[in-house]
C-alpha cells in the first residue's frame, strides 16, 4: 500500500512537471530554462565533489 | 503639473540609487549561496559523508550574516518608494506594487519562515526533510529576486498596463503580460545566475585561503571544487543572458543600448567596431577617442550582420516628432480633465503612445507649462527637448563595460580553477589560489556595476517613454533630503563593517569539525550550527 502511494505521488508530480514544463516553457522559455539549468548546475557541482571522493578512493597520494 | 526642485529630485535619486547598491552588495551572495547550499547538502545526503554536512554548516554560517543583514537594508528601500517617490508610486502603484506585495507575501515570508529550520533543524528533522527545507530557502530567496526584477521590469518595458485618463494614471491590465514580460524573465535568470557568480567565488576564495594555509585541505578542496563547478557554469549563463538582455534593449529601449555602446551615430553594418574604450563627452555629444574590434558590434547587438543600430544622433532626431504629439496629447488631457469632451479624449487616445515626451518637455516650456506653448516658441522647446531623451553617456558606457569585462576574467579563473581541481593540482598553483582569494569581491562589483548599466541608461525615465524621472520625486525640502542621506549612510556603512566584521571571523575560524578524513563519519550528535567550538588547525 505505501509503495502504491510512494507511486501515486511520484506519478502526479510528474504530471505537474509535465504540465509545468508546457506551460512555463512556452509562456517564459527563460525562467523554464533558469530552472533547469539551477538543477544542472547543482547536479554538475555535487557530481564534481562526489569525483574527488572516488579520485581520493583510487590514489593513495595527498594531493587536492 | 506640481515641479519639484531639481535638487531635491537628483538626491532622491542619490539616495535610491546608494541604498539599492548598499543592499545590493548582500543580495547575490544570498541567492546563490542558498543554491550552493542545497548542493552541498544534497552530497550529504547522497552520499552520508560527514564533510558535506560540514560543508553545508559552515558555508550556512557565512550565509546567516550576509542574510540578515542583507534583509535590514532591503526592507527601507520599499519605504523609499512611499517617502521619495510619491508621484512615481501614484502613477504606477499599480503596476509596481502588486509585484512587491506579492515578494512579501510569497517569497519573503518562504524563505524568512523556513531560513530559521535551516539553521535550527540539524539534528531535529530527518535528512531528507532538512534537504527540502534548504531549497525551499534557496527558492524563496530566489523568486524574492524573481518579484523584485517583475516590478523592475515594469519601469524599463511598461508591459500589461494601460494609462487611464479618467484616473490620470497607469491601470493594470494582464497579470500574465506583467509576469512573463521578456525583460523580466532575461533580468531575473541574468541577475539570479550572477547572485551564483558571486557565491561561487565567494566559496572558492575562501577555500583558496585555507588551502594556501594548508588548513581544512579536505574540506576546502571539495567546497573548491564544487564552487569553481558551480562557478564556470554560471558564468557562461550570466553571459548567455547578458546577451539576451542587449538583444532586448536593441529592441525596446534603443537609447539605453545606443549609449551602452557609445554609438553617437547609427552604425554601417556589417564593419561597426565594438568599443573597447572611449571617452565619451556627454556635452559635446561625441567619443573623444575609441579602441574597438571591427566587425563585432553587428551581430552582437542585432544577432545578424547587416541590421544597423540607431545611434543616438538619430534617435534624438526621431523624437522630435514624438515631443510635438506628446504635448499635444498632454494639452487633449489637460482639457479632457475639464471638458470631458469626446474629441479631446480621442486626440489624446491618438498620440498617447507619445504623452512622456509631452511631459518630456515641461522642462523647456514657458512657466514650465505644455499646455500653453505659443505656436512660435513650439520648435524650440521641441529642440531643447531632443537632447533629454538619452542616459548619461559616460556612466552607462563604462559601467557596461567594467560590468562585461570583470564577467570575461571570472570566466577565465573558474575554467582554470575547475581544470586545475579536476586535475588535483591546486597546492602546485598558488598564484591561482591567490587571485582566486582577491576575486572575492570582484563579483558584487560586477553586480553593482549591471545595475548602474540598468538603471543609468534607463534615464530620463522612471517608467520608459510614460513618466520622466524629473516628474516622479516627492515634495520634500533639501535639508530633509540630505539629513535622511546622511542617516542611510552612516547606518549602511555600520551594517557593511559589521558585515565585514562578521565574515573575516568566522571565516578565519573555519568550520567546527576539521574531518582530515573525508569519510570520517561523526555520530556524535552535535549543537545548532551556530554555535562555534573552533579546532585548532
Amino acid at each position: 500500500m505505501t509503495k502504491l502511494l510512494r507511486l501515486a505521488g511520484l506519478a502526479v508530480a510528474l504530471v505537474i512537471s509535465l504540465l509545468f514544463a508546457v506551460f512555463v516553457g512556452d509562456q517564459g522559455p527563460w525562467y523554464f530554462a533558469w530552472v533547469i539549468g539551477t538543477v544542472m548546475i547543482i547536479l554538475i557541482s555535487g557530481a564534481g565533489a562526489i569525483m574527488l571522493d572516488a579520485q581520493s578512493n583510487l590514489s593513495s597520494d595527498e594531493e587536492i | 503639473m506640481e515641479f519639484i526642485d531639481p535638487n531635491v529630485v537628483d538626491l532622491s535619486r542619490f539616495q535610491f540609487a546608494l541604498t539599492a547598491l548598499y543592499h545590493f552588495m548582500f543580495v547575490p551572495l544570498t541567492l546563490g549561496l542558498t543554491f550552493m547550499l542545497a548542493a552541498m547538502e544534497t552530497v550529504y545526503v547522497v552520499t552520508g559523508r560527514q564533510i558535506y554536512k560540514d560543508m553545508a554548516q559552515f558555508w550556512g554560517k557565512l550565509f546567516g550574516i550576509n542574510f540578515a543583514i542583507g534583509v535590514a537594508t532591503g526592507i527601507t528601500m520599499e519605504f523609499e518608494f512611499g517617502t521619495n517617490w510619491s508621484m512615481y508610486s501614484h502613477f504606477f502603484g499599480d503596476m509596481f506594487g502588486t509585484p512587491l506585495a506579492i515578494e512579501g507575501l510569497m517569497a519573503f515570508f518562504m524563505e524568512s519562515t523556513f531560513v530559521g529550520l535551516m539553521f535550527f533543524g540539524w539534528d531535529r528533522l530527518s535528512k531528507q526533510a532538512h534537504l527540502a527545507i534548504t531549497y525551499l530557502v534557496a527558492l524563496g530567496s530566489n523568486l524574492s529576486a524573481l518579484w523584485i526584477l517583475i516590478a523592475n521590469a515594469g519601469m524599463n518595458m511598461p508591459e500589461g498596463a494601460h494609462f487611464d485618463p479618467e484616473t490620470m494614471r497607469m491601470q493594470f491590465e494582464s497579470f500574465v503580460n506583467l509576469v512573463f514580460n521578456p525583460d523580466a524573465q532575461a533580468k531575473f535568470v541574468h541577475t539570479s545566475v550572477a547572485g551564483y557568480v558571486s557565491a561561487a567565488m565567494f566559496v572558492m576564495g575562501i577555500s583558496a585561503f585555507y588551502l594556501l594555509r594548508g588548513q581544512h585541505r579536505q574540506f576546502a578542496a571539495r567546497s573548491f571544487r564544487m564552487a569553481a563547478l558551480f562557478g564556470i557554469i554560471s558564468t557562461v549563463a550570466v553571459i548567455t543572458l547578458g546577451d539576451v538582455l542587449g538583444r532586448l534593449d536593441y529592441e525596446k529601449q534603443p537609447t539605453k543600448i545606443a549609449a551602452i555602446e557609445g554609438l553617437w551615430h547609427t552604425s554601417k553594418p556589417p564593419f561597426e567596431p565594438w568599443i573597447l574604450a572611449a571617452l565619451p563627452d556627454d556635452a559635446k555629444q561625441e567619443n573623444h577617442f575609441e579602441v574597438g574590434v571591427p566587425l563585432v558590434l553587428t551581430p552582437l547587438i542585432t544577432h545578424t550582420f547587416d541590421q544597423p543600430i540607431t545611434g543616438m544622433h538619430e534617435l534624438e532626431d526621431a523624437a522630435g516628432p514624438r515631443i510635438r504629439a506628446g504635448i499635444e496629447a498632454v494639452s487633449a488631457l489637460r482639457r479632457y480633465g475639464v471638458t470631458h469632451s469626446d474629441a479631446d479624449l480621442t486626440l489624446f487616445t491618438q498620440h498617447e503612445q507619445d504623452m512622456g515626451y509631452g511631459l518630456l518637455a515641461a522642462r523647456h516650456a514657458p512657466n514650465q507649462d505644455v499646455t500653453n506653448i505659443p505656436e512660435d516658441q513650439i520648435d524650440a522647446v521641441v529642440k531643447a527637448t531632443q537632447p533629454d531623451i538619452l542616459p548619461n553617456v559616460f556612466v552607462t558606457f563604462w559601467s557596461f563595460r567594467f560590468m562585461v569585462f570583470l564577467s570575461l576574467w571570472f570566466f577565465a579563473l573558474f575554467a582554470i580553477s575547475a581544470y586545475v581541481s579536476l586535475k588535483r593540482r591546486l597546492e602546485h598553483n598558488k598564484l591561482l589560489l591567490k587571485l582566486c582569494m582577491w576575486s572575492i569581491p570582484l563579483p558584487i562589483l560586477a553586480t553593482e556595476f549591471g545595475w548602474i548599466t540598468a538603471e543609468a541608461g534607463r534615464q530620463p525615465w522612471t517608467v520608459f517613454g510614460w513618466l520622466p524621472t524629473f516628474l516622479s520625486a516627492s515634495s520634500h525640502g533639501v535639508s530633509y533630503m540630505v539629513f535622511s542621506l546622511i542617516g542611510f549612510v552612516l547606518l549602511y556603512s555600520v551594517f557593511i563593517a559589521a558585515e565585514l566584521y562578521l565574515m573575516f571571523k568566522f571565516a578565519r575560524l573555519g568550520p567546527e569539525h576539521d574531518s582530515m578524513e573525508p569519510h570520517a563519519q561523526l555520530h556524535a550528535p552535535k549543537p545548532s550550527a551556530f554555535d562555534m567550538h573552533p579546532t585548532a588547525p
